[in-house]
């Protein structure tokens, strides 16, 4: 098992041929590093010492060319440990990862996401680091020692002995050092992990945070852990820098040694001066090997016992195996379910299950029903393999359960929970959850994915499909991906206008260049069409100069100047001294803020009708009268004259717009898809004239029948399929999520279904259909086992299992519970709500 | 769509061009209705601003009996009849024309519908919800006041009447 694994072995595997290599690029280095010391010496001795040019020139080439492949080889070599580090890291981390997905439920209960989480990134990478030089870093730098020893040792033995023997003091004290420091290591790890443990929980339960003002507390939790992280840290950074501290002491310690002999023995003649420079030179080379050998000595230790800190703690065997050992395709099992003296322990503790027997025969239906505590869902967890039990039997097909691999079960078995998890991505990825995970590889017999129709048709059986098309609907297309049904959508826009205009048009104002639009603002009713810039939306409109020299030309100004005096006049009239109620300015053009300013405005034109008003003012009512919207503002009317003027201004406005700026503005053009809008509203195109939620539901039915009717129903669909529905189904509703959970589990086709209260959250309708799937179109073809929470469901079940305290105390057809008037009895009579 | 309330807004329109805004034809209306006349013309205003109109089919129910519902409603124009639907079938009460007002308790209780109403013609209501018509009543309770004594008024008629009907059942019996 990994957890088991020595550190070291990681190293050794797979990578052999690339070690070597490294080890030869090694040794090639320190040759390299040892030659240049030679020729230092023959430099200053042969060269210098006898004033020849020529073999000045040569040694020196040979210094620069040993000095220069030196540090090429150093490169090569920083590179390969590199690579081979982050190779070992890359397979420690999927390995480990592989692992910690196969273990128990049980233990991630207790085990909070964010110690896994830590343990698989931040202390998983500092392990990595080191095991790049875990092998390297020590031959180099031994091997350079013993290489510079022994070059000193041949200068002068007795000077070498002399400056070695400070070493094994060094070997002696700083293990010591260490010792304490990996034990503060450990502790660090533990704070780090109850502290991400402590944020995790708050992230997760922030709406209790924020809903409760728990700020200061859940910071006085996070700040415990915070100042011992503090305080180890300090004690940590004690040890390390004294170690550093200690071995820097030591080596400086040489040279002083060096100077006071070498330079006696060199002034007695015994020494020449060349070979005291070289052994100078040498001493000093032996610092870097020996630092770097403190360092890895210090890697090391941290990285062993961050191992050891992470390996310790998913040191738990799979209960299950996922892959059978020999080579053979995953069993195909009968639906047959016989528990037999089933008995389950919680933490070895508590008997959730008590002696548990039951036979259901391949296609019959169970149901198991209970108080909350009785260990129904357990003993659905059990059967669905996710639970690992001891004692007695349970057979799925005649093979024992425990015995039978993920893979196996996975293939003949569908487990729908309480509450499905919903991953990040799109519907269509969480609905093909489990078949995608059985056609992958390393699960057996490769399935192929289910087709579209598959797909439609099981969305349909569960009652999913309406939502799905409902999504569709309310997609915005992007011209990158959707251009051809874009252009799909907009024949079907065109039969829509012309089969339905006469009768709905009570209903839509239709985007239709040639009539005024009166659930719209004039400001629209100009523009008609999507703004793409800011200055053309219809609150920038009075500051977009092209827009405001556009309606002096058009003999706009004075008439929606006098509109918006009127507007303002008639709106302070009705509204003055209801400011406070934002509610009487629901539908009237100046909102509650603003009041204030156009009642100072109205008492100005009063009291000096005749003087012009100042720019800002004149703009103020100019927007006022933009704004206007003729069926929402009931208090003014747009006279005929004005609303045709506005039509044509409307023409001579596009036309301007598509000479000077032709990208500002999306017309509404019958020809042309509204990527701003949504499938519904392009199909539909137009305003709709109420917000009654009848009449929109009946537009919606009519488009939907012609999108049926022409073979385009399915695409809208699948473009609802594409949904992305945040994180954790964030964007979905609970009934969502639990149709998704349950047509992941359907789409597999499995002979076995476990359904934990999977309809718990569903609507009535949407209840009422999936259980007549369940009970009528799924029966005897497929065994169902389903906790059930509410009595009325559980009449159409072959078997009902009654349960209390972990025991089955009442088992038959519903019929007979009913006349034996036990457990069961009482609880259909009985208030209904506890179950 | 050719609706009676298209020609109406059509006929309003006088022949320079100028034409009532929806405000004022809704006032028109509140003051020829009994239970929203005694109401000052300014605070008349508003309750012509706060309401809305609706559109129902020849044959489709405004409610039903039983439903609860938020709204009063004012007959613009088209004729509604009062139907009791009593299991098998559904026992005809009364028929409401342009200008009259119904639905009336809604706007003081959430309480179910005594009975339904259903379009005869193509019909259109002028109504108003019980959200506005209480805030309303708070701006200016003088005008609650006006009003609970109608609808007492009303109810006492109600009752009357029924005690009458039960009594003359109790002679016969």
């Amino acid at each position: 098992m990994i957890s088991r694994k020595p550190l070291f072995a990681w190293v050794f595997e797979r990578q052999r041929g690339l070690q070597v290599l490294l080890i030869l690029l090694i040794l090639a280095a320190i040759l390299l590093r040892v030659f240049p010391l030679e020729m230092q010496k023959r430099i200053v001795n042969t060269a210098i010492g006898l004033r020849n040019l020529n073999a000045l020139f040569l040694y020196c080439g040979l210094y620069l060319a040993a000095v220069v492949l030196a540090g090429l080889f150093k490169y090569l070599i920083n590179l390969l440990q590199g690579y081979l580090g982050q190779r070992i890291l890359l397979r420690m981390r999927t390995q480990l990862y592989d692992h910690i997905l196969s273990l128990p439920l049980p233990f991630f209960r207790r085990t909070p996401p964010g110690m896994v989480i830590a343990s698989l990134t931040s202390e998983l990478s500092a392990i990595g680091e080191f095991m790049g030089g875990a092998i390297a870093v020590p031959i180099i730098n031994v091997l350079t020692l013993l290489a510079f020893a022994a070059y000193m040792a041949y200068l002068n033995p007795l000077l070498a002995l002399l400056s070695f023997s400070i070493y094994p003091i060094e070997i002696v004290i700083i293990p010591l050092l260490q010792k304490r420091f990996n034990r503060l290591n450990r502790d660090r790890i533990e704070v780090t992990r109850t502290m991400s443990n402590v944020i995790g929980e708050a992230i997760s339960g922030m709406h209790e945070v924020q809903g409760n003002a728990g700020y200061q507390l859940e910071n006085q939790k996070l700040g415990g852990s915070a100042s011992r992280l503090f305080e180890i840290r300090l004690k940590m950074n004690n040890f390390k820098f004294l170690i550093k501290f200690t071995n820097n002491f030591f080596q400086s310690l040489g040279p002083f040694i060096l100077f006071i002999v070498g330079g006696y023995l060199t002034i007695q003649g015994r020494f020449d001066l060349g070979a005291l420079v070289a052994f100078l030179s040498a001493y000093e080379k032996l610092y870097d090997p020996w630092k770097e050998l403190m360092d890895y000595y210090q890697g090391y230790q941290d990285s062993k016992v961050r191992y050891r800190q992470i390996m310790d703690a998913f040191d738990v065997a799979p209960e299950f195996q996922r892959l059978p050992e020999e080579d053979r395709e995953p069993y195909l099992l009968d639906g047959r379910i016989d528990v037999e003296a089933l008995s389950f322990m919680a933490d070895g503790q508590i008997r959730i299950l008590d002696q548990i027997s039951l036979a259901l025969q391949a296609g019959q239906q169970l149901a198991l029903v209970g108080l909350s505590g009785s260990g129904k869902s357990t003993l659905a967890m059990v059967v669905g393999q996710l639970y690992h039990y001891r004692s007695g039997h349970v057979l799925i097909g005649g093979r024992e359960l425990r015995d039978l691999t993920r893979v196996d079960v996975s293939h003949n078995m569908g487990f729908v929970a309480q509450y499905p998890f919903i991953f990040d991505g799109t519907i269509l990825d969480n609905l093909l959850y489990a078949c995608r995970a059985l056609s992958s590889k390393g699960s057996g017999k490769q399935r192929p994915l289910p087709t579209r129709e598959e797909i439609f048709q099981v969305l349909d059986r569960i009652a999913f499909a309406d939502d799905i098309l409902e999504i569709g609907l309310n997609t915005l297309l992007t011209p990158e991906r959707h251009p051809r049904f874009a252009g799909q959508l907009i024949g079907v826009r065109d039969s829509f206008f012309q089969r339905w205009e006469r009768e709905l048009g009570g209903l839509v104002d239709f985007f239709d260049a040639s009539r005024f639009q009166h659930h719209t603002s004039i400001a629209e009713n100009i523009i008609f069409g999507h703004p793409n810039r800011k200055l053309y939306e219809s609150q920038e409109l009075t500051h977009n100069e092209l827009f405001r020299r556009f309606l002096h030309q058009a003999n706009l100004q004075t008439p929606l100047l006098a509109l918006g005096k009127d507007l303002a006049v008639s709106t302070v009239d009705l509204l003055k001294g209801l400011e406070a109620d934002a509610f009487f300015f629901k539908t009237s053009p100046i909102s509650a803020d603003e009041f204030d300013f156009y009642r100072e405005l109205v008492d100005r034109l009063s009291h000096g009708a005749r003087e012009r008003l100042p720019r800002e003012l004149e703009d103020a009512l100019l927007g006022l009268a933009l704004r206007f919207t003729p069926a929402v503002h009931k208090m003014a009317s747009l006279s005929t004259g004005l609303e045709e003027q506005l039509l044509q201004a409307r023409q001579d406005f596009m036309a301007l717009i598509t000479r000077e700026d032709p990208d500002a503005i999306t017309f509404y053009r019958p020809g042309e898809y509204l990527y701003a809008h949504s499938v519904l509203e392009n199909v539909i195109f137009g305003h709709l004239r109420t917000d009654q939620a009848e009449v929109n539901e009946r537009l919606r039915r009519v488009v939907v029948d012609l999108l049926e009717e022409v073979g385009l129903i399915d695409d809208v669909r699948e473009i609802g399929l594409e949904f992305q529905v945040g994180s954790k189904g964030d964007r979905l509703s609970g009934g969502q999520k639990q149709k998704i959970g349950i047509a992941r589990a359907l789409l597999k086709n499995p002979h076995i279904l476990i359904l934990d209260e999977a309809t718990a959250s569903l609507d009535n309708a949407s209840q009422a259909r999936i259980q007549h799937l369940l009970n009528v179109e799924l029966k005897g073809k497929h065994t169902l086992v389903a906790v059930v929470h509410r009595l009325e469901m559980v009449r159409e079940y072959d078997l009902i299992a009654v349960m209390k305290a972990g025991r089955i105390v009442e088992l038959g057809r519903y019929e007979e519970l009913m006349a034996r008037k036990g457990l069961f009895y009482e609880l259909a009579h009985g208030s209904g709500e506890s179950f | 769509m050719n609706s009676p309330m298209d020609r109406e807004r059509a006929s309003d329109s006088d022949p320079g061009g100028k034409s009532r805004c929806e405000l004022e034809i809704n006032l028109e209306i509140l003051r020829k209705v009994s239970i929203f006349s005694a109401i000052p013309i300014d605070r008349l205003k508003l309750y012509a601003y706060l309401s809305k109109r609706l559109k129902y089919r020849a044959g489709e129910f405004v409610f039903r009996h039983g439903e609860s519902g938020n709204l009063g409603y004012i007959i613009i124009c088209g004729m509604a009849q009062v139907i009791r639907e009593i299991q098998t079938h559904s026992i005809f009460l009364h028929e409401f024309k342009e200008g009259d007002f119904f639905g009336g308790f809604a706007l003081f209780a959430d309480a179910p519908r005594l009975f339904s109403v259903r379009a005869v013609t193509d019909l259109e209501c002028l109504t108003i919800d019980r959200e506005t018509f209480q805030k309303l009543i708070v701006q200016s309770p003088e005008v609650g006041v006006r009003m609970l004594e109608i609808l007492v008024r009303r109810v006492i008629q109600m009752e009357e009447k029924l005690l009458q009907d039960q009594s003359v059942a109790c002679l016969v019996r």
